[in-house]
């Protein structure tokens, strides 16, 4: 066991350490990768580690003679958790959800520090021993929070009602609702029951799961199935659809939504915000084919006005390809991605 | 003996009356089901054959006989929407919500009253059963107040629909005039029964006549439950009408028009939801009462009520998620793009603001847990453990409310690459988010086991094996869980879909199995101490009223979406609402609203715990006779 927990503590200062060094910026955030496909639940086993190694260190720290008071411990844990969200965690992460988190985590050390009698008696001593003011050093402690609390309070109210010249927040939403049909070029597609008439099996009916099968792989190869290259000119029926779909992309979308899908084209950084991730799971993955074959067609002018401000500015794809073409690229959208489009089934 | 019989013959013939009062309203509707107004002259139209029209359900998809007139068409002005100088919206919202607030309330506390009025008839400890019955005669007092207000508010809600809306609602009860006779008969059949339930307390305290009382609430616990369902037929019909042609005309089948395809999700939704908020009120009850104690007798009993009460609430909070869950997927179902509307689109952000209430419920339940583990000797083992829970919680807690699309600054969408971000954005989606919720339930069934052994060492010859069998089985769930969540972005979304089955599965046989093993295992355990009533912390009580805050907030934020659904429609896609005031009110604005409904009702129900309070009746001295800090332990704990 005590191996166990000095193995744990080992842990906790190498993982305070690195921290810190991320905070000074003399490390990176990137020095420990955040890989692609498991970045989700790297960062909760991250966190994870760093309670097995926080709870090894006060083990150790306690055996020593040298225990951290409760109070420090909850500080001390939430202050690591909102630097670790600031400083490790890449792309930045928005305030807003930094917020949401500091306020959860707030909370859980509550729920911690308050949890059995004997902890929150514990917790609130060092509180009640400044409010009490004994001593000296706690009456000057006193003074000193007399001065400093409204100077802080007022200090965050000054920042937070001084004019500013940033734009402001905008409660965007990144899945319109879309009409129950929609109309492109005169005739009329139910969104709910329409199909992709290019994803079809040998036989020429359509199949979802024989397209599923022929699909790249999903993950960070996104390799191509065997036997399954739309780019070979023997291929007939769905990878022939999916090259043309592709041929199409190439030459109308991927300028702004990138040759890998991702968003990131030539002019996408043109635009804020950049355009849609495909490969994002949040994206096509979660839903129907005929919702993108209407969001292609119609465009960012088509999106329905309850929901403004969509600020979009892909154009309405009616105007310059067939039915036909916008099927095929939805078709080669969804094999690229190795997603499967969604169905109600 | 001739007295007994008499009295037996007495109540039988109550309970006849009963019956004879929840099957009147039916008998007297039936007529207008069968020959209504209509109905003759669909077979007029019938006879004369060409002047027969028939229309297409616009759900069920059957041809039917046009027998209802279509749905207004109506326009901006006093004739269809006359008004005072303020949104008629919002007044309607008010009185829809305090109506709301106070029938989930008056629903739920007799289904309480049922099931601790039942625990009394069987618990063979006479003074437990005193007590018992005492604690479901406070609940049906506290009800029966509030039920004259819920009658008060739903003439005012009645009056409001017909003097602001007039013709929305005409049209409305055009269609649903059987089925509104029926909810209205049967509203009066329910007041003669909760009634004689309440005055005929003392009279039927013992032998057969307490069965017959007993029953008398099954009744009266059915009745309610009927009303409720006729009341969700309405809402089911405005979000996803059935029974109509295209015009909004009805089709003489009331049953499609009952029988909508989000009926059923609503109506299971409700009854959960009721249950859960009226357990949470009545623990704030017993949180302020304790609060408010002056002695440790009341102390313990209002202590012991409040334990009774959430836990009451937090047994039907369990499965309320699973119930919402399904509730969005027929929603989906029935049109894509309402079910988009909702959870990935205009409404959202209140999604967002709903998981955020949920996991407030969560952890004010596990939080009341820990604290009660403080008032049983021998707890103290599990309390060391419970910053783990913690952790578990709060990451939990973290991938729940986690948003898909990120409030950010333009300068912080730049700085962030895109819209989603790479790691939290996968939190946003179904997948993590059943695996947020499901851990948070998991870890609550898990505290509930902890306190349920807490003051308790399990004498049975395995316990060693039972013991690691419990952790091992709570280990593999979240296991399972988390495992199932990852794996979901890499199937499609359908089966995707399908793997909340396994995930809930999951949380579920925690839950059922693990607690049937506590008790087998902790049968005939050896005590370390009594649950010691009463003295548990302020800040427990605090949790409480939390828990009741919160369900009242997402009650009224959840009753909000699910009318906004229907964006500028009275009716779905049927009759289009041309008021000024058919645009989507701001996040901001609803919040404010939601919070003004839920502090009106708090400070009116109040009033009605004050009213209960000036004819309280004391508990009987025999009940409250006994060992100090050997108050009645509580049913889910033993």
């Amino acid at each position: 066991m005590k191996a166990l927990m000095s193995l744990g503590a080992l842990i906790g200062v190498a993982g305070l350490l690195l921290l810190g060094g991320m905070v000074l910026d003399v490390v990176p955030s990137t020095y420990i990768r955040l890989v692609e496909g498991y970045m989700p639940i790297q960062m909760l086993l991250e966190v994870a580690c760093y309670v097995i190694g926080f709870t090894g260190l006060s083990y150790t720290l306690n055996a020593m003679g040298m225990a951290i008071p409760r109070f420090w411990q909850g500080i001390g844990f939430w202050v690591f958790f909102l630097l670790y969200l600031k400083y490790r965690m890449y792309p930045p992460i928005p305030f807003s959800v930094r917020a949401m988190y500091g306020t959860v985590s707030l909370v859980a050390v509550f729920m911690w520090v308050s949890a059995s009698e004997e902890d929150w008696q514990k917790f609130k001593q060092p509180i009640m021993n400044v409010l009490d003011a004994q001593t000296g050093g706690n009456r000057l402690l006193r003074y000193l929070y007399l001065v400093l609390l409204p100077i802080l309070i007022g200090g965050f109210s000054f920042n937070a009602m001084m004019p500013k010249s940033e734009e402001p927040i905008e409660l965007r939403t990144v899945h319109p609702a879309p009409p129950a049909s929609t109309k492109v070029h005169g005739k009329t597609y139910t969104l709910q029951t329409s199909q992709n008439p290019y994803r079809v099996n040998p036989e020429g009916k359509y199949d979802q799961e024989f397209s599923n099968a022929n699909i790249v792989e999903q993950g960070m190869g996104r390799l191509m199935k065997p036997n399954a290259n739309p780019w070979d000119d023997k291929n007939q029926g769905y990878l022939k659809y999916v090259r043309e779909g592709g041929e199409i992309f190439y030459q109308n979308c991927h300028f702004c939504h990138g040759d890998n899908l991702n968003g990131r084209g030539l002019h996408a950084f043109a635009f804020n915000p950049i355009p849609a991730n495909f490969t994002d799971p949040g994206t096509i993955a979660q839903l129907q084919e005929t919702f993108i074959f209407w969001r292609v067609s119609k465009g960012g002018i088509g999106l329905p006005n309850e929901g403004f401000p969509w600020a979009s500015v892909m154009p309405p794809w009616e105007q310059h390809l067939t039915v036909d073409e916008i099927w095929k690229v939805v078709l080669f959208e969804y094999w690229h991605t190795g997603y499967y489009p969604r169905t109600w089934d | 003996m001739g007295l007994l019989a008499g009295k037996r013959v007495l109540s039988i013939m109550a309970l006849c009356m009963m019956v004879g009062l929840l099957l009147l309203p039916i008998v007297v509707a039936l007529p207008s089901l069968a020959i209504g107004e209509e109905a003759p002259a669909g077979d007029t139209a019938k006879k004369d054959g060409d002047k027969v029209e028939k229309g297409r359900d616009v759900y069920y998809k059957t041809e039917g006989i046009v027998v209802g007139a279509p749905a207004p068409k109506t326009v901006d002005g006093p004739r269809d929407y006359p008004r005072y100088n303020f949104e008629s919206r919002v007044l309607l919202w008010f009185a829809n919500q305090q109506h709301l607030y106070y029938g989930s309330f008056v629903l739920a506390v007799p289904i309480f009253c049922m099931i601790i009025e039942f625990m009394g008839v069987v618990t063979k400890d006479k003074a437990l059963a005193k007590r018992y019955d005492q604690l479901a005669y406070d609940f049906i007092k506290i009800s029966l107040t509030a039920y004259s207000l819920t009658a008060i508010l739903g003439g005012i809600l009645i009056f409001t629909f017909l003097t602001l809306y007039p013709a929305f609602f005409s049209y409305l009860s055009g269609i649903f005039r059987p089925v509104m006779h029926i909810y209205a008969l049967m509203f009066v059949a329910e007041s003669g029964t909760l009634y004689i339930y309440y005055y005929g307390w003392d009279k039927m305290k013992e032998g057969f006549l307490k069965w017959i009382h007993l029953s008398m609430s099954v009744i009266l616990n059915i009745i309610g439950t009927l009303l409720m369902f006729l009341a969700n037929s309405w809402i089911g019909f405005m979000m996803s009408p059935a029974g109509v042609d295209e015009q909004g005309r009805y089709l003489g089948n009331i049953w499609h028009v009952i029988h909508t395809a989000l009926w059923n999700p609503l109506n299971l939704h409700r009854i959960l939801g009721n249950m859960a908020f009226g357990g949470g009120v009545v623990a704030a009850y017993a949180a302020y009462k304790f609060l408010a104690s002056k002695t440790d007798e009341d102390r313990a009993h209002y202590d012991w009520m409040g334990y009774i009460a959430m836990a009451l609430g937090v047994a039907f909070l369990i499965p309320l998620p699973f119930a919402g869950y399904w509730l969005m997927r027929e929603v989906y179902a029935y049109r894509q793009q309402m079910g988009i509307t909702l959870m990935g689109g205009l409404l959202a952000w209140l999604f967002i603001i709903q998981a955020t209430m949920i996991g407030i419920l969560f952890l004010s339940t596990n939080y009341y847990l820990w604290q009660a583990m403080g008032r049983m000797r021998g707890a103290e083992k599990y309390q060391r453990y419970i910053k783990y829970l913690v952790f578990i919680l709060a990451c939990g807690y973290m991938v729940f409310i986690t948003p898909h699309t990120m409030v950010m600054t333009p300068a912080e969408l730049k700085a962030m690459g895109g819209q989603q971000h790479p790691v939290l954005g996968n939190y946003g989606v179904m997948s993590a988010k059943n695996g947020g919720i499901n851990v948070i339930i998991t870890t609550t069934v898990l505290s509930f086991v902890w306190y349920m052994r807490g003051n308790k060492v399990s004498t049975v010859s395995w316990a060693k094996f039972g013991n690691i069998f419990m952790g091992i089985f709570f280990a593999c769930a979240y296991f399972n869980i988390i495992f199932l969540a990852v794996y979901g972005y890499y199937i499609p979304a359908n089966v995707r879909v399908g793997l909340s089955v396994p995930q809930v599965a999951t949380t579920l046989s925690c839950l059922f199995f693990m607690f049937a093993l506590n008790s087998v295992m902790m049968k005939g355990a050896k005590q370390l101490g009594p649950i010691e009533w009463g003295k548990i912390s302020a800040r427990s009580q605090y949790a409480l009223i939390m828990l009741a805050t919160a369900f009242t907030w997402m009650m009224g934020l959840m009753g909000y979406i699910r009318s906004s659904v229907r964006l500028f429609w009275h009716v779905n896609e049927i009759m289009r609402d041309n008021s000024p005031w058919a645009y989507t009110h701001t996040v901001g604005f609803a919040a404010n609203m939601i919070s003004f409904n839920v502090l009106f009702f708090w400070i009116t129900i109040l009033f009605v715990f004050w009213l209960g309070s000036l004819g309280a009746k004391k508990v009987p001295v025999e009940s409250k006779a006994g060992i100090p800090g050997s108050i009645p332990q509580p049913i889910a704990s033993h």
